[in-house]
């Protein structure tokens, strides 16, 4: 039977096992790989942030109470890795715009609805309706947990996922009718 | 939590299709693993720097403060100063000095 993520985690924390470790990081790779790349919409700095977030969640496995998922705290730290690289880069917003201005074209667009592309749709958020949604809707995070992550008061929250929710839909209409 | 109408359902699956594939899991384990393995090369080389520098310094002045130590005449403190030069003094605590470095830079913060 495959052990579940919170009693790899108590290995980890009892062993230090890099293997147990690993099996985390096999499990939640895409999930972070994938949040990573639609915060950053850079493919080579999200795999880089990938790293580190994972790296960081290893060195701060004892801090993991085990009241929610470890998945939702891995997302909460991988919020934080991506927050302290923006910071890195001066001022958040500057960081954000520059993010904006590195928009990995090269990827191949992926489809929704056979059409549309969804960074380019998320492109048309803006960056904390982006950071809601992605941690609701790729994460799965509750609102009450996107809250706790990112610091936003509940409602603003809730308000940030439903605007952001409405123009994502309105994209994906629009870009379906053109088609 | 989010609403769960058919658009909800589509755009989980839309963020689920974007996340990178099992294909290259393996790839990215390893590199994670690698980076686990020695993530603390930068503060080994600082720290590493800092201690050098630190012992070469305190090692010029060893020699001349164990010069100006009155030895006891009896005693084992005696025996030692008896075959202990400053010169062999100053080149222990060095070595002690040194092997506390290389004990703690190993081991993580």
């Amino acid at each position: 039977m495959q052990a579940s993520d919170e009693e790899l985690v108590a290995l980890v924390v009892a062993t230090q096992d890099n293997n147990a470790f690993g099996e985390l990081v096999r499990r939640h790779q895409g999930l972070i790989r994938g949040m990573m790349a639609r915060m950053s919409r850079n493919r080579a700095l999200a795999e880089d942030l990938a790293q580190d977030a994972f790296i960081r969640a290893f060195q701060k496995i004892g801090s993991f109470s085990g009241t929610g998922s470890f998945k939702s705290w891995l997302c909460k730290i991988a919020y934080n890795e991506f927050l302290m690289a923006a910071r890195k880069r001066k001022a958040t917003d500057k960081a954000m715009e520059k993010f904006k201005g590195e928009v990995d074209d090269t990827e191949m667009p992926r489809d929704m609805g056979n059409v549309v592309d969804l960074d380019r749709a998320l492109a048309t958020l803006k960056d904390d309706e982006r950071t809601a949604v992605v941690l609701c809707y790729s994460c799965g995070m509750s609102h009450s947990e996107a809250a706790e992550a990112t610091g936003m008061p509940l409602g603003t929250v809730k308000s940030h996922v439903n605007r952001g929710r409405e123009k994502l839909k309105a994209f994906f209409e629009t870009a379906e009718a053109v088609a | 939590m989010t609403m769960n109408d058919a658009f909800d359902e589509r755009l989980r699956a839309a963020f689920q299709a974007a996340q990178p594939g099992e294909d290259q899991a393996d790839a990215f384990v390893k590199k994670v693993k690698a980076k686990m393995s020695s993530p603390m090369k930068k503060r080994v080389v600082i720290l590493g720097g800092a201690g050098s520098t630190g012992s070469a310094i305190a090692g010029t002045q060893l020699e001349s403060i164990f010069n100006a130590v009155q030895l006891p005449t009896e005693g084992w403190m005696a025996s030692i100063a008896t075959f202990a030069s400053p010169e062999v003094m100053a080149t222990s605590v060095l070595a002690l000095m040194i092997g506390g470095f290389a004990f703690i830079l190993p081991k993580r913060i």
